[in-house]
């Protein structure tokens, strides 16, 4: 681990993460980068930093879109699961 | 075992399966299939399940995926957020009130004693018996994570310590970890000794907990002391925060009450602030657990082939505790480890752990109210005649019959200590993690784990009640 990775952070050795230039934490890709810098520093944001921000909050628009018609199969798929279930075995 | 606990939790146990009977979707109820696992039942215990043991767990890991799935539905910050600020303040008489807590806890106390001392032998009618198990663990426990958390107020240890001069002695660097071993300590205390049926042992107990207490705070300082050592007041505090009103104080420094939304306050990042706290956090969900399971068919059956393999009988029951709660300790870790790698992030182990070990107090809370609550409501009465007539026994102790229906109410406790606690975690995930995605992702080995200690948790209550051997 390395040391100068901040408070509540630890960064396996060999690897590389981008840091946040206002605050130091590092993440694993440049999408949460952006994020994280729209999220905390949203103040002190440059107009490349914004619109890297906010094009990081479309593509994780779309993800979570994705992310919910999976959940929502889950969901589906459990309550008709245990439906069968029940009325098979109950 | 106490005859009193385990009559208490052998109704409750009843209740609880055929509340779990009704929600099965409705479906009419077929044979006992999970009874006759169960060998030597009686006719009531065979009514406990109408639907087989494994549909009937997979059902309440089910519902804490689903509630899993439903909470990953609300990915709007601003609303979690608003939802975890909201907050109403009351201003707070603090002397009077103060007074009037020292002073019912001073009262309480040298009643407890004197009548455990003096008082009928009979458990059911001697108010030291009632007012430790019914009044305060399972009542006041009970306020405390439902309402706010009186016993700083309240606590008469704390009370004589202040009035005591103290040594004011440091604590060395242990952290938490000594309140982990005084709370397994207190667990085991409880399993292994009749403390709910002979008035005498139990006041025994009381004053050793006391002796020990007041050296320590006399030692240490009563405000380290209570704040690290004691294990009491560190059950409390933590049950406390699943509550919905705190105290706080102002800018110009009048206490305040604060009225929050139940389990709100668990989203505090500060709350946990070390590896000690975070195991103490885990010793309070498994002191749950173990209760439990050390009254099933199948630790009877692993404990007597234990002993008849040469093991010593008492060293299996603390060996199975702290073995156990290192297991869940373990795998809460464990857990934590792989949240690191589903949500790709550099936090360190060590700060998910602290961060999301707060919902499980949620858990535990759900828990110890469907353990206690039926058996608060039917022993009050007896409590109250206790009370009233504290030295000589009433002609017969006055219970309270709970309807067929009220096993509906625990089930639904264990349920909503797990909604809680998957709903607190999603949003500490959101406060943690820049990613929305990545939040959610963060939580799948949590609940992974979750749904394994729930399914867990719901077996032992699946399971008939029998007297723990060799105690």
């Amino acid at each position: 681990m390395t040391d100068d990775a901040p408070d509540g952070y630890a960064v396996p050795d060999g690897e590389s993460p981008v840091a946040c230039r206002y605050c130091g934490r590092p993440f694993g890709d440049d999408q949460l980068l952006a994020l994280h810098r729209g999220l905390e520093h949203g103040d002190r944001l440059g107009d490349d930093e914004r619109a890297a921000f906010e094009d990081a909050l479309a593509s994780e628009r779309d993800q979570l879109r994705r992310f919910r018609l999976k959940a929502l199969a889950a969901l589906v798929a459990l309550y008709f699961g245990l439906l069968i279930a029940y009325a098979a075995f109950a | 075992m106490d005859t009193l606990a385990s009559a208490g939790r052998w109704r409750r146990r009843t209740r609880i399966a055929a509340g779990v009977a009704a929600l099965g979707l409705g479906t009419a109820a077929g044979p006992g299939v999970a009874a006759a696992h169960g060998g030597s039942l009686g006719a009531a215990a065979r009514e406990q399940l109408a639907v087989p043991t494994w549909l009937f767990l997979a059902t309440g890991g089910g519902a804490v995926g689903a509630s899993f799935l439903l909470s990953s539905f609300v990915t709007d910050r601003a609303l979690v957020a608003a939802i975890h600020s909201w907050h109403r303040g009351v201003a707070l008489p603090r002397g009077l009130l103060a007074r009037a807590g020292r002073l019912v806890g001073l009262v309480g106390l040298a009643a407890f004693v004197v009548t455990g001392l003096a008082g009928p032998r009979e458990p059911l009618a001697n108010l030291a018996v009632l007012g430790v198990w019914v009044g305060w663990w399972a009542g006041f426990a009970a306020a405390t994570y439902l309402v706010g958390n009186a016993w700083p107020a309240i606590n008469p240890w704390r009370t004589v310590a202040r009035a005591l001069p103290s040594l004011d002695r440091g604590l060395p660097g242990v952290g938490a970890w000594p309140s982990v071993a005084g709370l397994l300590a207190l667990i085991w205390i409880e399993v292994v000794s009749p403390l709910a049926d002979r008035p005498r042992l139990l006041v025994a107990v009381v004053l050793g907990y006391s002796a020990v207490t007041l050296a320590g705070a006399v030692v240490v300082g009563p405000v380290r002391w209570f704040a690290s050592v004691d294990p009491v007041s560190r059950v409390f505090r933590y049950y406390g925060r699943v509550a919905p009103v705190t105290r706080d104080r102002d800018a110009d420094g009048t206490s305040r009450l604060r009225l929050r939304l139940p389990g709100t306050g668990l989203t505090d990042t500060e709350s946990i602030g070390s590896d000690g706290e975070v195991a103490f956090v885990v010793a309070i969900l498994w002191a749950t657990t173990y209760d439990g399971l050390v009254t099933t068919p199948a630790w009877r059956g692993a404990v007597r082939t234990l002993v008849g393999a040469g093991v010593p009988a008492g060293l299996v029951y603390p060996a199975a505790l702290v073995a156990g709660f290192l297991a869940v300790l373990g795998s809460y870790r464990l857990a934590v480890r792989y949240s690191r790698r589903t949500a790709d992030t550099y936090r360190s182990s060590g700060d998910l752990a602290r961060r999301f070990a707060p919902p499980l107090l949620a858990i535990a809370a759900g828990y110890h109210l469907a353990h206690y609550l039926g058996y608060f409501l039917s022993l009050a009465p007896a409590l109250a005649a206790a009370t009233a007539s504290p030295l000589s026994a009433t002609a017969t102790v006055p219970v309270l019959a709970l309807p067929e229906w009220f096993g509906g109410v625990e089930l639904a406790a264990v349920l909503a200590g797990h909604l809680l606690a998957v709903w607190v975690a999603h949003a500490i995930a959101f406060e943690a993690f820049p990613g929305r995605l990545q939040a959610i992702r963060s939580q799948y080995p949590v609940v992974l784990a979750m749904v394994v200690y729930t399914t867990a948790s719901l077996w032992i209550v699946s399971q008939p009640e029998v007297p723990p051997p060799y105690v």
